[in-house]
């Protein structure tokens, strides 16, 4: 069983990463750290009590499970008011977000680098962000749960409820679409 | 680039990229202590875990659990309803022949008559006549 401790060091390691895939799928801040608080309590509540290494497999899936809830009840809400939500505000003042805000947002650690690789490096951050929010969905939560959560296949396809083949397919797209749009956007890593 | 080391770099630099303003990250932070405010508590030797179970058997529908009660508790109550038919049906059929067996013992006619073959030829021709 997982104690207090342990689970509290756990939530604290993913809860920014599963916050930004959030925010990816959904492209709304305040929903993304809904989803993530709803997403901690369902762990704390019903499985607070498995062993510690069982934990990131099932947070991963909770917070896939509710991205798509999320969106399945902003289906039913859209069918009621599809005139308002065009005049809600939301993803568009996401987008334009200026990288200054990143730069201030930072740690100290970077105050040596010069401005302009500063600059230039949360360009980066914010295109590749863009571009991962873009791709589409299942391709992006096996590329993101593969090499940013560093899960292994199997364990990706257990937390998608797929086969690992699909698993791969789903990255080896992900990856080439996501490289071409950066070569697209003049970006070589 | 292979698409490994292409998701590597991608990690790198979104983990730069974790940094968050501090009404997010003081939101996420009080997320996670309502989180931990809600874990069960951590059992205490043998009686705790004996109690945990118990209440995991009795009042937990949720998880596994749950799962197994909302599927055993249906096959049960089926189980138990094919047991109280088949009982009633036997008990029906033991009735009948019961009956049968009355009316045999207290009727005037000797139980050899139903054996005679020439006796049950006599009972049809007589009540085809009639």
């Amino acid at each position: 069983m997982a104690s207090r401790s342990e689970l509290s060091a756990f939530l604290e390691s993913v809860e920014r990463r599963a916050f930004k895939q959030a925010v990816f799928a959904v492209r709304d801040e305040e929903a993304a750290l809904d989803i993530v608080q709803d997403a901690m309590l369902r762990l704390s509540e019903k499985y607070g009590h498995r062993p510690a290494e069982e934990l990131p497999l099932l947070f991963h899936r909770i917070v896939q499970n509710a991205i798509r809830d999320w969106f399945r009840r902003q289906k039913v809400r859209s069918l009621w008011t599809t005139s308002l939500s065009s005049l809600a505000p939301g993803r568009g003042e996401d987008e334009d977000q200026d990288p200054l805000e990143t730069l201030q947002a930072a740690d100290g650690s970077n105050r040596e680098e010069a401005p302009a690789e500063q600059l230039e490096r949360a360009q980066v951050l914010e295109i590749i962000e863009q571009e991962l929010a873009r791709l589409p969905a299942r391709q992006r939560e096996a590329f993101v749960m593969r090499y940013w959560e560093e899960l292994d296949v199997a364990e990706t396809a257990r937390v998608m409820g797929c086969s690992e083949g699909s698993v791969k397919t789903h990255c080896s797209r992900a990856a080439h679409a996501l490289a071409a749009a950066l070569r697209a956007r003049g970006i070589t890593l | 680039m292979n698409e490994s080391q292409f998701g590597d770099k991608i990690r790198h630099i979104l983990n730069q990229g974790l940094s968050l303003d501090s009404r997010k990250a003081a939101r996420l932070q009080a997320a996670r202590e309502l989180a931990l405010a809600r874990k069960r508590p951590e059992p205490v030797g043998v009686l705790a875990s004996a109690g945990v179970w118990a209440g995991n058997m009795a009042g937990d529908f949720g998880g596994w659990t749950g799962l197994s009660l909302r599927l055993l508790v249906p096959v049960a109550m089926l189980l138990i309803g094919f047991g109280a038919i088949y009982t009633w049906q036997q008990n029906q059929r033991a009735a009948e022949v019961e009956e049968i067996d009355a009316q045999l013992l207290t009727g005037d006619l000797p139980i050899d008559a139903y054996l005679d073959r020439g006796f049950q030829n006599y009972l049809k021709t007589r009540a085809a006549e009639e």
